[in-house]
């Protein structure tokens, strides 16, 4: 079978050894929630690894709880546990359903909400055996100069393929992230959406060291909805091709502004901010212009394995149908 | 489910006499809803696999590919390799000279490249190593030196560039083979029609994809005796193919067949891991596994081919088919395969249900710079009769018949001969139309249904094994040894390969019904070269009515022989003697009955031990016609199918959804129902994932035929767009529609019980099917297959009322 | 296959002690540290139930439940069953007694080669035991499907597989509610 080439493997149970592992630039260690996304990326050589660091012990990336006026999720949390959490779906009920609808049931059950978060960039030319890469010649990504998506470009436009970062952006959601230095636990916390970058190849703005711990989102007010909405040929275990995020905050009847969070197009979300829309009544025809919002400023590229034309195509349709449903009566009966 | 549907019952005097009477009480076993006979260990992880198998002292194969779609192998270093500590043995193609191929007549392979790589994973050179991570370590130190070719992806560019030859002795330019035959006269019969359609059909690869990869376990003994444990479903092919490379003598390999997890035709000839274990296992005097990975499977491949088609096709104004006419342009890949046999079956397997007036094909299949292509359940027939099958449909509409109707009109009827002269025995189709009409509420349903809604029919017809072995032989094509124990077992030794459409469970559910005994008193000994008679393997549908037949054989000679001293035991005709539940009793005094295993010690004490055997060989006569290609596709017995399926066609995304497939199916006779039912599910979910989802594609366009060339150095072109199961996406449990499998019977006299195949026939028209229910949907057509969403959105929006 | 392979000192390999339970057994089975949980359950605990189908976690071939979950050992480093518990298919029945659902799925044809079958079951069972954990279960046939939506089979179409989970589970929520009127019972 596939089998994974050889590396070290170290198991903290402490938040801060997990963290010193990291700091000690020697080990070379990646951390692994679940493995569902790093482990295959190691067996396909993609992603090199010197040392695993099973983060499954670490007490501190474990939780869900309420503080204050936001909802806390360690990064240890599977995204089963965070899919069927009472807290979560109470709260923040888009990113419940962007969690159970990620891959397969036994990889929710494995897969852990930091590493969908940090889920590596996937692209058809990538995401391949060693040999099939090499027969390609490599990729920006891969051993290589040529960018094979976008003949001629500079930069890897691999796709973040998340299903929860496009939710947890469109609920504002910050990201705590830790290291060791100077003897001690140093931490950060930065907008999800400020944690992608544009590079596909080093998309995630995380230092070697640098663990992310958990996620801080502010539950929503009873003046915003959020959806969020995926489209994949098949129902189960794949990638999302579209994942879509909707925040709508509302002043009465009335849409006063949000954000609609376009995901699968590069490696990072595309945020698409609605002030624009403010004032505008839930009704079909606003559902419409934001499904023309993302046709007109997102460009599905044949990054992700599947008609990057027809991707384009379907975009607009599936933003419409989020806003709809977020819409609810109002739309149906207008 | 329903109970089967009865066919004409003037066939049931083909049923003997003594085999009804007793039918009552044996309902539990022949025709029962009996499942797997050997399903338990199914269950518990105790099938054994070949990947199970695990000997002292196993060294473990890995082989090593080309990167490049087409090169001149230049040179193969493989020091580096074999200086590694603890790879014991490196193998390159020169060591393997003698070429393979499944169809004798055209061996054009090499296990491992001699002188030139034909597509991106061709193997090139195998290592035998202590472990699979150093055999792969070994892999990356051989250097393979290459000058590299310009490849040629699309077969229209291999037809048209006849500069380069992707193999260079070959005939005709890169045209593997070439098949025009004529029946009738076309052009006349066209130029009189009522109406005549033109269509041009594409139709996609798609590829088997078991879920076990392909696997083989090679050993020397002692005296030199080689045995091969393979994933295979043709052991005697492998055997015979073993026996010409590694040139030795068949008496000199053992061939074993343990449990296959799915084949579905890609394992249906010999692979290079078999080649490469076995000549490894010779070379170290150790054994040696080869073991591919998922991406080698799909390097493997064999599967369905792409074919690109045009039909003609004539009606009279009642509907009637007048002519067919077509022309297939096959994507074979880079090896021939069962292309031979491909070619014709692209136009030999269609003139039936169907009166064709008169009808014509020309098929060419080439070579490409890709996996090779092969045998895909339904092999070769499932491409055209998706075309003519949409034909149909395009003709119903123009002429206003509906297409249940249609296919009624032009039933060619039982005991017929079909226009390219194969004669067709029982014909349950009507049956099957009848099934499906009803059970899918076709009438309330057919061009009623709300926009984007649809419902739709087709037809077809499959072979039951071909007339013909692959190779020429008048020896039988399925033979069984049967053995009785003396605590009341009954022993099948037959080389029939279960692939787990459940061949040991027929065999065992025949010599239970016969001999009287339960289905767990049979042990079936099957897939063993050194133990069990001759059968040509699991392809052709061919085994239930082959191996059936040879097993019915045995079966009844035992029967006999029992029932005669029983019935001189009791002073009573043998025919008097029934077999069944364990007992011999007399026919119609229940009181009277010994133990079965008393009967078979009775006989084993005045007849010595009970053993007989059974064999199978098709006709000869009276079945084909006399022209040259006439005997190819021809069968002793054909299955009949229709399908409705009703889709959900969504207008703004273009996506299809299949609700529901109702598939009627002709076998002749269900011997095991549940089995029966399982082979219909089984190939109308692979055939609607055809449909709708599944591609096995290959990446870059390569040398065009119109001059234009790309870079031929390592690049896309040949690189396979999915080579996982991520990528290739087969359905899901969420995905798949609601199967409605309902088992019509219309017994043929030439097979066992009446039986006739189930195992490809309920894959072909799923996929017309769903073509038609979705132009009943929205008023489109998609020929070019699969239909996916993209292809439904841009033929909505050339629909005439959007423009 | 073997631990013990030549060592090329280049690529010293760890080995570790793993001390987990399979089926309810203790064990403590040396692995090197790169080895998925698979291939120790395979090659050194002879559980060759568990099958390998796709490399890298897309068909489910070989869940097991690991702490009562599903998961694919395919991808799980043997390492990170330390401490834990795993139920592979070979523990499945009792006593030689078939596990419910292997009785379902042999009587209703619902395995054809079987690959896909030891996961299947893992999968299956799973279902069982939420729902006989639920305080009211109730057998639907989209829980079914959606509870086996890793685990790809490629010979039924899962039409016999649904039949012989929900067959399973309809004696399961028999099981319970017998339990639950019975004498003793809640009621």
């Amino acid at each position: 079978m596939l089998r994974l080439p050889v590396f070290d493997v170290a198991a903290p149970d402490k938040l801060t050894d997990a963290l010193r592992s990291l700091a000690d630039s020697q080990a070379g260690a990646r951390p692994l929630g679940g493995g569902t996304d790093l482990l295959p990326n190691v067996k396909l050589g993609q992603t090199r690894m010197a040392m695993a660091l099973l983060l499954r012990g670490v007490g501190e990336l474990r939780g869900i709880e309420r503080r204050g006026d936001n909802l806390w999720l360690g990064a240890g949390n599977t995204l089963a546990q965070v899919a069927q959490d009472e807290q979560v779906r109470d709260a923040l009920p888009a990113l419940a359903h962007a969690a159970s609808r990620v891959a397969s049931p036994q990889i929710r059950n494995m897969a852990t909400l930091g590493g969908n978060l940090c889920l590596d960039t996937r692209c058809r030319y990538i995401n391949q055996s060693e040999f099939w890469r090499q027969a390609l010649g490599g990729c920006l990504k891969s051993h290589g100069s040529e960018c094979h998506v976008v003949p001629g470009g500079q930069g890897c436009v691999a796709a973040l393929s998340s299903d929860t970062a496009p939710a947890l952006i469109a609920y504002d959601a910050t990201v705590e992230i830790a290291s060791w230095r100077d003897e001690g636990v140093q931490t950060r916390e930065v907008p999800l959406a400020e944690l992608y970058d544009s590079d596909g190849t080093r998309h995630v703005r995380l230092e070697s060291t640098e663990l992310l711990v958990g996620v801080r989102a502010p539950v929503p007010g009873l003046n915003v909805r959020v959806g969020h909405r995926k489209w994949a040929v098949r129902k189960s275990i794949d990638f999302p091709l579209i994942s879509v995020a909707l925040r709508l905050e509302l002043d009465g009847a009335l849409a006063a502004g949000g954000k609609l969070v376009v995901g699968v197009l590069g490696p990072r979300p595309r945020v698409l901010d609605l002030k624009a829309f403010a004032g505008r009544a839930l009704a079909p025809d606003f559902a419409r212009d934001l499904g023309q919002l993302a046709f007109d400023r997102c460009r599905p590229l044949p990054n992700v394995p599947y008609d990057a034309e027809y991707r384009r195509e379907r975009l607009p349709v599936e933003v419409r149908r989020l806003a709809l449903s977020l819409f609810g009566d109002q739309a149906a009966q207008s | 489910m329903n109970g089967p549907i009865s066919g004409d019952k003037t066939a049931a005097q083909l049923h003997r006499l003594a085999v009804d009477e007793v039918a009552t009480d044996t309902v539990a076993i022949l025709g029962g809803r009996h499942g797997k006979h050997d399903a338990l260990d199914l269950m518990t992880g105790a099938a054994g696999y070949t990947d199970d198998i695990s000997l002292p002292r196993m060294l473990h194969c890995k082989i090593l590919r080309s990167p490049h779609a087409h090169a001149r192998v230049l040179a193969v270093d493989t020091s580096r390799a074999e200086a590694l500590d603890g790879v014991h043995a490196v193998l390159v193609g020169a060591e393997l000279p003698i070429p393979y191929g499944v169809i004798p007549w055209t061996p054009d392979e090499n296990a491992l490249a001699l002188h030139k790589v034909r597509y991106v994973g061709d193997p090139v050179a195998a290592v035998a190593a202590e472990s699979e991570d150093l055999a792969n370590e070994a892999c990356r130190r051989i250097d393979v030196r290459y000058e590299v070719l310009p490849a040629l992806i699309e077969p229209e560019d291999a037809l048209a560039r006849t500069d380069v030859k992707i193999h260079e002795d070959n005939k005709h330019g890169n045209v593997t083979k070439r098949v025009q035959l004529a029946f009738g006269d076309v052009e006349a019969a066209l130029a009189g029609a009522e109406l005549v359609i033109e269509g041009h059909y594409r139709f996609h690869g798609s590829t088997h994809a078991p879920i076990e990869p392909h696997c083989a376990v090679a050993v020397v003994d002692g005296k030199g005796l080689l045995t091969v444990w393979s994933a295979t479903q043709v052991p005697h092919y492998l055997q015979r193919e073993l026996a010409k490379v590694l040139e030795l003598p068949m008496r000199q390999i053992r061939v074993i067949q343990p449990a296959v997890g799915g084949a579905f035709g890609g394992k249906s000839e010999p692979f290079a891991l078999e080649f490469c274990a076995a000549r490894l296992a010779q070379k170290t005097g150790r054994p040696v596994k080869c073991l591919y990975t998922r991406e080698e499977v799909f390097l493997a491949h064999r599967g369905r081919h792409p074919f690109d088609m045009r039909y003609r096709t004539g009606f009279a104004a009642d509907g009637r088919i007048l002519a067919v006419d077509s022309r297939a342009l096959l994507d074979g890949g880079a090896y021939s395969s069962f292309g031979l046999v491909t070619t014709y079956y692209s136009g030999q397997l269609l003139a039936a249900p169907y009166v064709f007036g008169s009808y014509r094909f020309d098929s060419t299949r080439v070579y490409t710079n890709k996996p090779a292509c092969g045998p895909k359940r339904g092999h070769g027939s499932v491409q055209p009769r998706f075309a003519l099958e949409v034909q149909l449909d395009k003709a119903s509409r123009a002429l206003g018949i509906d297409p249940i109707e249609l296919r009624r009109r032009n039933f060619m009827g039982e005991h017929a001969t079909t226009v390219n002269g194969f004669h067709v025995g029982s014909n349950g189709f009507l049956l099957c139309l009848d099934a499906v009409e009803r059970a899918s509420g076709w009438r309330d349903k057919w061009g009623k249904l709300r926009p984007g809604r649809g419902i739709g029919v087709a037809g077809s017809c499959y072979i039951s094994g071909t007339n013909y072995c692959i190779y020429p032989t008048d020896l039988p094509q399925s033979a069984v040894q049967m053995a009785l124990d003396r605590s009341g077992r009954v022993r099948v030794f037959a080389g029939t390969s279960d692939i787990g459409q459940g061949s040991t469970t027929m065999l065992a559910t025949i010599a239970a019904h016969e001999l009287g005994v339960e289905l767990d008193d049979v042990r079936v000994v099957a897939a063993d070269s050194d133990l069990c008679p001759v059968d040509l393997g699991a392809y052709s549908s061919r085994i239930t009515l082959m191996a059936g037949n040879a097993c019915l054989q045995a079966a009844r000679t035992l029967g006999e022989r029992i029932r005669g001293i029983v019935a001189d035991v009791w002073g009573i005709a043998a025919d008097q003697v029934v077999l069944a539940r364990r007992r011999a009793s007399e026919a119609g005094n229940p009181e009277r009955w010994m133990p079965i295993q008393e009967a078979f010690l009775l006989a084993e004490g005045k007849l010595g031990l009970l053993g007989a055997t059974g064999s199978y060989n098709t006709p000869k006569t009276g079945v084909h016609g006399d022209y040259r290609g006439g005997t190819i596709g021809a069968s002793p017995a054909y299955s009949f199918t229709a399908h409705v399926a009703e889709v959900q066609v969504d207008e703004e995304t273009g996506e299809v959804e299949v609700v529901q497939v109702w598939c009627a199916h002709d076998c002749g006779k269900a011997i095991s129902p549940v089995l029966v039912e399982g082979q219909i599910e089984g190939s109308v979910y692979m055939g609607a994932a055809e449909a709708v989802m599944e591609l096995h594609e290959v990446m870059g366009s390569g040398l065009r035929s119109d001059g234009r060339k790309r870079d031929p150095g390592p690049g896309r072109d040949g690189l396979l767009a999915a080579s996982s199961l991520l990528d290739y996406r087969m359905p899901t449990s969420l995905d798949v529609p609601q199967l409605s499998a309902l088992i019509v019977e219309a017994p043929d006299a030439r097979g066992p019980y009446g039986a006739k195949e189930a195992g490809e026939g309920p894959l072909h028209s799923a996929i017309p099917a769903i073509a038609n229910a979705v132009f009943d949907a929205v008023g489109v057509r998609v020929d070019h297959l699969p239909i996916t969403p993209a292809k439904v959105l841009r033929a909505l929006r050339e629909r005439p009322d959007r423009c | 296959m073997p631990i013990a392979e030549p060592l090329d000192p280049a690529r010293a390999r760890r080995i570790a002690v793993v001390r987990l339970h399979v089926n309810g057994q203790a064990y403590a089975v040396a692995a090197p540290t790169h080895w998925t949980l698979l291939e120790l359950l395979r090659y050194q605990l002879g559980l060759v139930g568990s099958k390998q189908g796709c490399d890298k976690g897309d068909c489910g071939a070989c869940t097991v439940l690991l702490d009562g979950l599903p998961t694919l050992s395919c991808i799980t480093l043997a390492l990170s069953a330390e401490g834990r518990h795993v139920e592979t298919v070979e523990g499945l029945g009792v006593g030689g007694e078939p596990h419910p659902l292997q009785r379902q799925f042999a009587e209703r044809g619902a395995a054809q080669c079987g690959f896909c079958t030891p996961g299947m079951l893992m999968s299956s069972a799973h279902y069982l035991d939420e729902l006989g954990r639920a305080a009211s279960p109730v057998v639907r046939q989209q829980d079914i499907a959606a509870a086996l939506g890793g685990n790809l089979c490629r010979c039924t179409g899962y039409t016999k597989i649904f039949e012989a989970v929900q067959a399973a589970a309809d004696e399961t929520c028999d099981r319970a509610r017998a339990l639950a009127d019975g004498p003793g019972g809640a009621a």
